[in-house]
């Protein structure tokens, strides 16, 4: 008697045509087919508690408007563009065209209260590619070449964390904030990846709320949480130092507390 | 009328977690997880004017997900042509070295999800998929053949084999485990 090949118990799997008589009189078989039957319902079991994080949708939402509303800039653009070129007003709505590009980028960051929103959303962004396994990071044990690092790629040379007590320096890289290029850092603590953004906006800027607890050093600090991510701000100088944790591992305190560690280095 | 963003919002974002639980099924890590499904939503809001509305949806995420996967792969240099020699090591291993399980039903209740996973996650690249969307999507042959880019023969025998793996990584966390002995 042959047995029933796996492809055609594959297709009795599936409700397909096969071999029934076959499987009715055959035990293997049928003992063969309940073991797959098996597998494959605790799999599916098994998958039934995986579940995106919410934080994940925000995220896609985020990035697919951010590129919907560069396409449509960009449609809008040409559409001018070839309607009015043929009543000889090109001149004059090139120039119209320059400001439309100009102004649109920065109209959501200045003109529309969803300002703060679209400058923690990027700053979450950072924080997410930081954490993505492609990130690319500049590590380097001496930190005057940490220093040459961001000296070569941001002309200017920030404060360094403070490490020790468990938290180290993953590696420094660049990322891009308002269409300018920032720096940031990425610190491995006892309780979670956080990220160090540099940037030139005031924290009131990027819609953050004053804290009323201080650094060691009288700093004041502003705060906030968005997609699933606390951050803390400390101004410094021209700068600004945001630290961002996920929710659910970083508590305000703890990325004060990190920007306190911060703090002895930035004065110097 | 509405704007492409608020079209893509509504027909495909509903499938977000079928398709994040493909992409941990593919790469096994969460955070890595997260990256490919952020990068695949992209990928198919870019091309959502070539999606045919009314079509599975659903099916056509995970195929942006795959080729994004394997997009990355190469990027990562990890591709290649490995995966036939992979396969066909498995199959051999399979015919070779398959344990019989007295009762399949029960012994398999005693795995964890978490292991269950991992022993998905530790089978060849197309394997994992092709097992993942036929026995926990219960897509059909057809449409996993569409998705992973090969003939639906392919398919039957690849979900065969990767269903024996399985059964043989969580046979060897049986044994750990001292739920079976190491008899054939």
């Amino acid at each position: 008697m042959n047995h029933l090949t796996n492809e055609q118990l594959e297709d009795v799997m599936q409700g397909g045509d096969a071999d029934i008589t076959h499987l009715n009189q055959c035990q293997d078989c049928r003992d063969s087919l309940a073991e797959k039957q098996a597998i494959a319902a605790r799999l599916r079991s098994a998958f039934m508690s995986v579940k995106a994080d919410a934080g994940l949708a925000n995220r896609v939402r985020y990035q697919i408007n951010q590129n919907n509303e560069t396409t449509e800039t960009a449609k809008s653009i040409q559409h001018t563009w070839t309607t009015r070129l043929h009543h000889k007003l090109w001149p004059a709505l090139a120039a119209a065209a320059a400001i439309f590009i100009v102004l649109v980028p920065l109209s959501m960051y200045v003109l529309t209260p969803s300002t703060a929103t679209a400058a923690q959303a990027e700053l979450v962004m950072i924080h997410q590619q930081n954490l993505g396994s492609h990130r690319e990071f500049y590590n380097d044990a001496d930190p005057e070449k940490l220093a040459e690092y961001f000296k070569d790629k941001l002309g200017f040379t920030p404060a360094f964390p403070c490490t020790g007590q468990g938290m180290a320096i993953r590696g420094c890289c660049v990322a891009h904030f308002k269409g300018q290029i920032v720096g940031s850092y990425v610190v491995d603590t006892p309780k979670g990846v956080i990220s160090i953004i540099v940037v030139t906006d005031t924290p009131r800027q990027m819609g953050m709320t004053h804290m009323p607890e201080k650094t060691g050093y009288e700093q004041s600090l502003w705060k906030s949480s968005y997609a699933q991510c606390n951050m803390v701000t400390v101004r410094l100088g021209d700068y600004s130092y945001c630290a961002i944790g996920e929710i659910s591992k970083i508590s305000h305190e703890y990325l004060r507390y990190l920007l306190s560690r911060l703090l002895p280095n930035i004065q110097q | 009328m509405k704007t492409s963003s608020e079209s893509f919002e509504e027909i495909a974002l509903p499938h977000l977690n079928a398709v994040y639980r493909a992409a941990v099924a593919i790469c096994g890590r969460q955070g890595e997880a997260e990256d490919l499904v952020q990068d695949a939503f992209i990928k198919a809001f870019e091309r959502f004017e070539l999606f045919e509305k009314g079509t599975n949806c659903k099916a056509w995420l995970f195929q942006i997900l795959r080729n994004t996967w394997i997009d990355r792969l190469r990027h990562q240099k990890i591709a290649g042509l490995t995966l036939p020699l992979d396969e066909e090591i498995v199959a051999r291993a399979s015919e070779d070295g398959e344990l019989k399980w007295s009762n399949a039903e029960d012994l398999i209740e005693n795995f964890s999800d978490e292991q269950i996973i991992k022993a998905l996650g530790e089978l060849p690249e197309d394997q994992r998929l092709t097992l993942f969307l036929t026995d926990v999507e219960q897509l059909s042959q057809k449409e996993v053949a569409k998705i992973t880019g090969v003939a639906v023969g392919t398919v039957k025998s690849r979900a065969s084999r990767a269903r024996s793996e399985l059964k043989n990584k969580l046979s060897s966390y049986a044994k750990q485990m001292g739920l079976i002995g190491g008899e054939k």
